[in-house]
């Protein structure tokens, strides 16, 4: 490519080695990249895709089976019982919220950071964020004994004054879950007006062509939706400036937001007495945690996207997924290193009753969780200090399936290993889920596959413009529009 | 609606009340102008028992009483209130009557609290010669009886071999026409005066008499009869005792009047002030001889493990010491016993613990034990010997030999003198039976519990008359019965009684029959053809025989709830040594030695139901039995080693974790998980293989349990349960089948001569499970000091053991007691000044409190303005009993919820008693302890809700406000003493026993979540086949249980269970509804009703007095405010009061050395403490340890040296790491 240069421009090229390998490949036009993320939506629906969104939407039966079932009979249908007041729920409810982080990591840190490569991957795990907070803000809403009064926890004036309990880290929950949730919500929108409009207009076009009155109509249909939530976008200059800065905002409001719902669900634990909740390290660990479970996620996804819709892995290349690989591995050691870091203080702090907590988690009856948890989360990702794993799709989806799985655990560890033997022995117990919390759990999987199905189906799932924005051809000095990079 | 009315009060078969004629004669006009009258209230016109209806019935009887008219349903009498109520009835204010529980031969003395005429809570009557106010768990719970809904309902009569419904009067015609001559009348025991003078008259008539119970207590007053050479009846006299020694005797639980028991042992056992005291000279001692792990035993300072049946051998033994130190001529007797014994320590190995390696030395054992004993009667002091029920009476006699070489005869042995009564026994009744005799069958349940070999349906077979009186219509006896006759609750009963000591005492009816059912004593009457009938009269009448007549007598009596001095006096016996050996000689039968082809079965009174009268009471049935901590169920017992044998080494892990008990393959410690003793469990669920035990040709089926100190070779089994009546604790078939709980019965495999102990029995594993809820998982403290205790003669050169224990500081323990924040109590306690803390005194808490904020010093821990409340509970006096368990329950609505939830974990219980074993897996010692909400003045539970449901008030109380509470349960997640319950279910609400719209018995909420639990499920009907959502929506506040007016059974009999759970319910206290934490409240509305009362009290008298002195005026005196629980703790374990008043006894207790908070590193400041328990072993006995084993092992836990001085650091465990 060095030799296509003009030659009035005088770079002297780097040498080839340190050449990073391009984010779209095969260097494709700008046209070409509208043409193939929007023939996601344009083309055929695949039968790959009804035949998973009818699973999906099967597997999400069992959330309202589950609700309904839990919230007419009581929370006893969980497998709930005296010393363990939280099991699954409090589990699935952290875990769907540390996938998200990801999402916003992506959109937002790596912005600011300027990072180009995430923006083949953002869209797609900003809307993997918004659908995993919804399941996530499912169990905290339903896990409560009762359900109807789930309003007392927001600070709204009523005849008895009575306000909720600011020094409640549940409160602080209801707060920094709703914020960012509302947050991500704008940040995914606010990306997604470019791309919406390049739907509409280019529905417009289809249904001027196309002459058979269904087919006309829904393309009209499509364009005036696409047309209505594009907010008037016309592309102008003006508009980008506007757009851009606030795409800036709200990557800056963002940011901070990654960092402080994790903690602040970590509080949750840490700002409880229990032996094994009870530890500082807890907001960084969450957070780290939070975004390994994260990545994890996006590359379940997007691995089999990318190869299910011909043309995305040209724009989803491998070296995004060795990106992400890397830093699974980076966040997956902090994990590690925080594991052993609490282990190691349980030792040195001298109290025997957190010491017996993490003697338990590992040795005691529970331990199951306690080794699964280890090997997905400490041992798995170290497959990733070698190149062959970083760049094998296969390989890394795997690898990512036991992350996730391992991150279950680690919450299902804290949550129930540290309740279920507490501090005095007459209290202690056991836990089992019932197949309600196992029913509800899955459901919230088929809810969250079903939503992320028809965002595929629905929306761009990558960010045409900010992509475009980043190939070579997006530089005004290389011939066929810009220069290198 | 209307119209549905008219046919639901003809088809109404119940008892029928009438308001005036027009009702009775249900016009059509009556009718109009009812609806005219009342138009919301007429559908509660016919409803016998709905609360309106209730209220009117009551208050009318309570406006009419006295004006000679009588009520529609029976003659009224006016009942005396109790000193506490006004004169007048005041309507919301509770009254309290004197009454008494009649038992087998004694009876409770008790004051019922009621309100609005509903009797709610049972109390012990504390003004009763002797008494403190506590009862045992029995009596708690009795009111829920009266509110059992299997109860009978109705007088009945067979018609085609079916009891059929029918009038009152025709069931009374039957009684009257008996024709004495040809009629047997079979009762349980009582102790009634009334009741023996109307079986005397019958008698005098022909009427042939007979006493059955299953649990007969006689024994001692026969033995004590041959011993002393009259009629007499042993009263042991435990508090004046300094040693007792117990041949099987559980005197603290399954014997007759065990609550006093309890009351007298603990204050034999009290330290009251260890500054003053040295607990060693103060305390008394208790060795326990016995085959079953029994409460006694568990509270023993020695223990022996001999099987039931050969502990006439220890019995020999002893006596044989005793004789030989006190040199009594014998005239060879002393040799017979020497053979009669033979070798102990070779027929049962390791039966007591040892500190060191080493086998057990039975021998050493009881001659130290003899020794002690002399030792102190030697010194003057008293012991006392004493021999349980279940033992033969030559056990008994040896024990009365030993208590006279003692001196405890008239000492600590009081024997009173006693009429037998000449009825016959139930073999007796097999006996006489003739065809076409008449049977009448007086309460007990026969066709359940006679003995296997009495052929109980043959006796009704050959009967012309069966005439069943008894409590319910549902149970064996009943069913074949040829008239039924309801039996009144005693709450509903005129009558008499007299205590265990003799005492005579009344029982007072609080409530009007509610099923119009009859006492004993008019039956009898109505045999007898008497023209008084009225048992009211007839309890008068016995009474003026013998007090004397005059109204003012018999109301004092009714007043007080007892005649004083009615006791007959006690007279000093000589011990009769010629009739006693003699008796020896003739019936003393060794017991072959059980082994593992031939075990020993022990049959025992449960802690719950009994003999099963209890059987359908909830309460009883869920509080867990206080060795086992298993609920609902009873199980075969065996000791380890038994388990070893039956079941092979591996197998029998699965029973136990002992694995890691031996520490072989695990070094205790470095690996602590998960601990010894711990139960195992299969994902915390108990499934127990289920054995077959065959004794003789007889068999029964049930879970096997493997519990730590049981004799070998011997299988323990509760009796009582298994008797398939109600719908609470009636399950019935084979236990693979069903898992309501109930259990099995034992009596199947129980016959005339195996009463107690049978031996040549087997067990074979039947190859199916059973599941049993056990509440505690974890049977040891592992290391950590929730219970600390001492041996008493460590404690004076050790007084501030407590405080060393975990990570407390001094200040974790005693920031409540002014003076005491800085140092230790004893350092202070010359310059304690007696004052009231002011603001300065008290020590700043580093966190925020919700009260008492000051900027300079930080906020306060207490406002002393307001008295500040709080409890202490003495380890060393708590045996660990459950009455306080079972009053919590009555007085706070606290629900039951069925063995399912138990199993699951969610039981409600307020107080959990927590029972920790120490040491060897064979011979562990035993800790008990009560643990509630500890009311911490840092509540760890009250910063994390985010609703501020859980707050603190300015009295230090943690509150709980049901109503704002949305149920996220993090309360319960941040409490370290797990001692929150959270309704799971609405448990309040669903009715008792139904699935499907069927009954089965014991199924409150399915056994595996299937969605028959909620009420949208088309299948979850209730028990008349309604859609439970069709039935909500009718009606939201009735629930899903049917009422009088619609669920009837097949016999066209009402259903009144929803009925009844309303009206058995405190007013006082909220009833939670589900997704709702509740907690121990310290009893909350006692404390404000104590509050109002004193306002009221000092209402006049304040207007005089400056801003302080009114304030001061407000405080309630100490001792007025006492919670249920400590009101029922028979041992006084408990106190409560103002913890910032010097001049409190509770303050006085948080000064003592042993006060300890219970996690108290943690700094949550809890307002219960603990008093530590001591021990008091004999340093000469083989199996004393230097320090008690709990202790040892927080020793080697933490590294730590309590006690110091005496550890033998050079051996032993400290060596070997």
């Amino acid at each position: 490519m060095a030799n296509s240069l003009p030659s009035s421009v005088k770079v002297s090229p780097p040498p080839i080695e340190m050449e990073r390998p391009a984010l779209v490949e095969n260097n494709r036009s700008i046209g070409w990249i509208s043409d193939t993320v929007a023939g996601v939506i344009e083309n055929k629906t695949p039968g790959w895709w009804k035949i998973t969104i009818g699973l999906s939407m099967l597997v999400s039966l069992g959330l309202p089976i589950g609700l309904i079932y839990l919230i007419s009979t009581g929370v006893g249908v969980w497998g709930l019982n005296h010393p363990v007041a939280w099991g699954w729920a409090i589990v699935n409810f952290v875990w769907w919220i540390g996938i998200g982080h990801a999402g916003t990591l992506i959109s937002a840190i790596l912005f600011l950071l300027r990072q180009k490569w995430r923006t083949s991957i953002n869209r797609a795990s900003e809307a993997m964020t918004i659908f995993a907070v919804m399941c996530a803000g499912i169990f905290p809403a339903v896990h409560v004994g009762r359900i109807w009064f789930d309003w007392w926890l927001f600070p709204l004036p009523n005849a008895n004054s009575i306000w909720p309990q600011f020094r409640s880290p549940l409160l602080w929950d209801v707060f920094a879950v709703s914020t960012y949730f509302t947050v991500s919500v704008l940040f995914w929108y606010m990306g997604l007006i470019p791309d919406l409009a390049t739907m509409r207009d280019r529905f417009r076009k289809v249904a001027s062509k196309v002459i058979e009155p269904a087919a006309k109509f829904r393309n009209k249909i499509a364009q005036f939706l696409y047309g209505l939530f594009s907010l008037g976008w016309t592309g102008s200059n003006r508009h980008w400036r506007n757009y851009e800065k606030a795409y800036l905002l709200l990557a800056g409001l963002s940011t901070p937001l990654v960092l402080s719902v994790h903690s602040i669900v970590s509080f949750d634990f840490a700002v409880s007495q229990l032996p094994g909740w009870h530890t500082t390290i807890f907001p960084p660990y969450f957070v780290a945690g939070a975004v390994f479970g994260g990545f994890a996620m996006v590359m379940t996804l997007m691995i089999p996207l990318v190869s299910l819709y011909k043309g995305l892995d040209e724009i989803v290349t491998v070296r995004h997924l060795e990106v992400m690989s890397k830093v699974i591995l980076v966040t997956g050691s902090i994990v590690g290193y925080a594991y052993g870091m609490e282990f190691f203080i349980a030792y040195y702090g001298g109290n025997p009753y957190e010491l017996y907590a993490f003697k338990n988690r590992a040795f005691g009856d529970m331990n199951w969780s306690y080794w699964w948890m280890i090997s997905c989360n400490v041992l798995a990702p170290q497959f990733f200090w070698f190149k062959w794993c970083r760049t094998t799709p296969w390989f890394i989806w795997v690898i990512c399936g036991f992350v996730n799985i391992g991150m279950w655990m680690e919450r299902f560890v804290i949550v129930v290993t540290s309740l279920h033997n507490d501090f005095m022995p007459g209290n202690w117990g056991y836990y089992s889920p019932s197949w309600v919390d196992m029913m509800t759990y899955f459901g919230t999987f088929g809810f969250f596959m079903t939503l992320f199905l028809l965002f595929c189906r629905l929306l761009p799932l990558i960010a045409i413009s900010e992509v475009k924005g980043v190939t070579p051809q997006a530089d005004p000095h290389h011939p066929m529009g810009g220069a290198k990079h | 609606m209307n119209n549905s009315k008219d046919s639901t009060i003809k088809q109404n078969n119940g008892p029928r009340h009438w308001r005036s004629l027009g009702h009775k004669a249900d016009t059509p006009e009556f009718r109009a102008f009812v609806e005219k009258e009342f138009p919301s209230g007429v559908d509660l016109i016919d409803d016998p028992v709905s609360r309106r209806n209730f209220m009117k019935i009551m208050s009318a009887s309570f406006a009419l009483a006295g004006l000679g008219v009588t009520g529609c349903r029976r003659p009224e009498h006016k009942i005396l209130p109790f000193s506490k109520m006004p004169e007048n009835y005041v309507h919301g204010a509770p009254q309290y009557f004197a009454t008494s529980m009649p038992t087998r031969q004694s009876a409770v003395p008790l004051v019922v609290k009621s309100y609005d005429g509903r009797p709610i809570k049972i109390e012990g009557n504390n003004e009763f010669p002797g008494g403190n106010g506590g009862t045992d768990q029995y009596a708690q719970a009795s009111v829920l009886s009266l509110y059992d809904p299997d109860r009978g309902l109705n007088f009945k009569l067979a018609e085609d071999g079916k009891l059929n419904v029918i009038a009152k009067g025709k069931v009374l015609e039957q009684l009257s026409g008996l024709a004495h001559g040809k009629t047997h009348v079979l009762m349980e025991q009582s102790s009634s005066p009334s009741r023996a003078r109307l079986v005397a008259d019958l008698k005098g008539k022909g009427v042939r008499f007979y006493e059955y119970e299953p649990i007969d207590f006689s024994v001692h007053a026969d033995a004590a009869s041959i011993a002393f050479g009259s009629s007499v009846k042993p009263i042991y006299k435990f508090e004046k005792a300094k040693a007792i020694l117990s041949l099987d005797c559980d005197f603290l639980a399954t014997e007759e009047a065990a609550f006093q028991n309890i009351r007298d042992f603990s204050a034999g056992r009290r330290v009251k002030d260890d500054h003053t005291q040295n607990p060693s000279e103060v305390m008394n001692r208790l060795y326990a001889v016995e085959g079953l792990l029994s409460l006694t035993g568990t509270n023993s300072d020695h223990r022996l493990r001999i099987p039931t049946g050969s502990i006439i051998r220890v019995a020999a033994l002893f006596l044989k010491e005793a004789l030989e130190v006190s040199n009594t001529q014998t005239d060879g007797f002393v040799d017979e016993l020497k053979d009669f014994v033979g070798d102990l320590n070779e027929d049962f190995p390791n039966s007591h613990a040892l500190e060191k390696e080493g086998k057990s030395d039975i021998t050493k054992w009881i001659k130290e034990c003899v020794s002690d004993l002399v030792r102190l009667s030697s010194e003057g002091k008293k012991t006392l010997v004493v021999a349980g029920y279940r033992q033969p009476k030559e056990v008994h006699l040896a024990a009365m030999a030993m208590n006279s070489l003692l001196g405890n005869v008239g000492e600590t042995l009081l024997l009173q003198p006693i009429e037998p009564n000449g009825n016959g026994s139930i073999e007796d009744l097999a006996s006489n039976f003739k065809k076409d005799d008449n049977l009448v069958v007086l309460g007990g349940d026969p066709a359940y519990n006679a003995p296997a070999d009495i052929d109980w349906s043959g006796i009704i077979e050959k009967s012309n008359k069966f005439i069943r009186h008894g409590f319910y219509n549902v149970d064996g006896t009943s069913k074949k019965a040829t008239a039924y006759i309801p039996a009144a609750h005693y709450l509903e009963s005129w009558g008499d009684a007299r205590t265990n000591d003799g005492v005579l005492v009344p029982v007072q009816p609080l409530i009007a029959p509610l099923f119009g059912g009859l006492t004993e004593l008019e039956v009898l009457a109505r045999i007898s053809g008497a023209d008084e009938v009225d048992p009211y009269k007839i309890t008068r009448a016995t009474f003026e025989g013998i007090a004397g007549e005059g109204e003012a007598k018999w109301s004092k009596f009714l007043h007080d709830g007892f005649l004083a001095d009615s006791a007959s006096e006690t007279l000093i016996e000589e011990f009769d040594g010629e009739a006693a050996m003699a008796e020896w000689r003739k019936n003393a039968k060794k017991v072959k030695v059980p082994s593992r082809g031939n075990l020993e079965v022990t049959f025992y009174r449960d802690h719950s139901v009994d003999d099963g009268r209890w059987g359908n009471n909830g309460w009883l049935l869920e509080t867990p039995n206080p060795v086992t901590r298993i609920a609902w169920d009873n199980v075969l017992l065996v000791s380890l080693k038994t388990a070893k044998d039956l079941l092979g080494e591996a197998d029998s892990k699965k029973l136990l974790d002992f694995e890691k008990v031996d520490g072989k393959d695990f070094d205790p410690k470095n690996m602590d998980l998960p601990g010894r003793f711990g139960f195992h469990s299969e994902s915390g669920r108990f499934y127990q293989k289920v054995f077959k035990l065959k004794v003789g040709d007889r068999e029964i089926e049930g879970p096997i349990w493997l519990l730590p100190g049981m004799a070998d070779d011997v299988v323990g089994v509760a009796l009582g349960y298994g008797r398939g009546v109600g719908r609470v604790g009636g399950a019935k078939g084979p236990l693979n089948e069903r898992t309501g709980g109930g259990g099995f019965s034992a009596f199947e495999a129980r016959t005339t001569d195996t009463q107690h102990a049978a031996s040549e029995a087997v067990l074979s594993d039947t190859g199916s499970k059973y599941e049993v809820a056990c509440t505690q998982e974890q049977g040891v403290m592992d290391g950590r000091p929730v219970v600390r205790e001492a041996n008493a003669d460590d404690f004076d050169s050790h007084k501030d053991f407590v405080k060393h224990f975990d990570l407390d500081s001094v200040h974790h323990t005693t920031h409540l007691v002014k003076g005491d924040d800085r140092g230790y109590p004893w350092e202070k306690d010359q310059e304690l000044k007696l004052v009231k803390a002011s603001d300065e005194d008290l020590p700043a808490s580093q966190y925020r409190n919700n009260f008492g904020d000051d900027k300079v010093n930080g906020p306060k821990l207490m406002d002393v303005e307001r008295q500040q409340w709080g409890m202490v509970i003495d380890l060393t006096t708590c045996v660990g009993c459950n009455a306080c368990v079972v009053a919590c329950q009555s007085e706070n609505n606290i629900p039951i919820v069925g063995k399912h939830q138990v199993a699951l974990g969610r039981e409600m219980s307020w107080i959990s008693i927590h029972r920790y074993f120490s040491g060897d897996e064979h011979n562990p010692q035993i800790n008990y302890q009560g643990v509630s909400c500890q009311h911490c003045e840092d509540a760890p539970c009250e910063t994390v809700c985010p609703v501020n449901a859980t707050v603190h008030d300015e009295e230090g109380l943690n509150l709980m406000a049901y109503n704002r509470c949305v149920g996220t349960r993090y309360c319960s997640n941040n409490c370290p003493y797990k001692v929150r319950r959270f309704n799971y279910y609405d448990y309040n609400r669903r009715p008792m026993g139904v699935e499907d719209g069927e009954r089965k018995p014991g199924r409150f909420f399915n056994d595996d979540n299937n969605l028959n639990n909620s009420p949208l499920h088309p299948s979850n009907k209730s028990s008349n086949g309604e859609w439970e959502l069709i039935r909500w929506y009718k009606d939201p506040s009735r629930g899903s249980v049917p009422g009088l007016d619609d669920g009837k059974k097949e016999s066209g009999e009402f259903d009144p269970e929803w009925d009844l759970i309303k009206l058995s319910k405190n007013p006082d206290v909220t009833v939670r509804m589900r997704g709702v934490m509740e907690k121990c409240t310290y009893c909350v509305q006692r404390i404000q009703s104590a509050k109002i009362d004193q306002k009221t009290k000092i209402k006049d008298s304040v207007s005089k007095l400056d801003k302080t002195a009114k304030i001061a005026a407000l405080d309630v005196p100490d001792g007025t405010i006492i919670p249920a629980c400590q009101q029922a703790c028979p041992a006084d374990g408990v106190s409560f009061g103002d913890v910032s008043d010097p001049s409190s006894e509770v303050y006085r207790l948080k000064r003592q050395n042993r006060n300890y908070s219970v996690l108290g590193f943690l700094d949550t400041r809890p307002r219960t403490t603990y008093l530590a328990k001591l021990r008091n072993p004999n340093t000469s006995m083989p199996d004393y340890f230097d320090i008690p084993n709990s202790v040892t092992e927080y020793n080697d836990k933490a590294h730590a040296d309590i006690f110091d001085s005496k550890k033998d650091k050079t051996n032993g465990k400290e060596a070997a790491h």
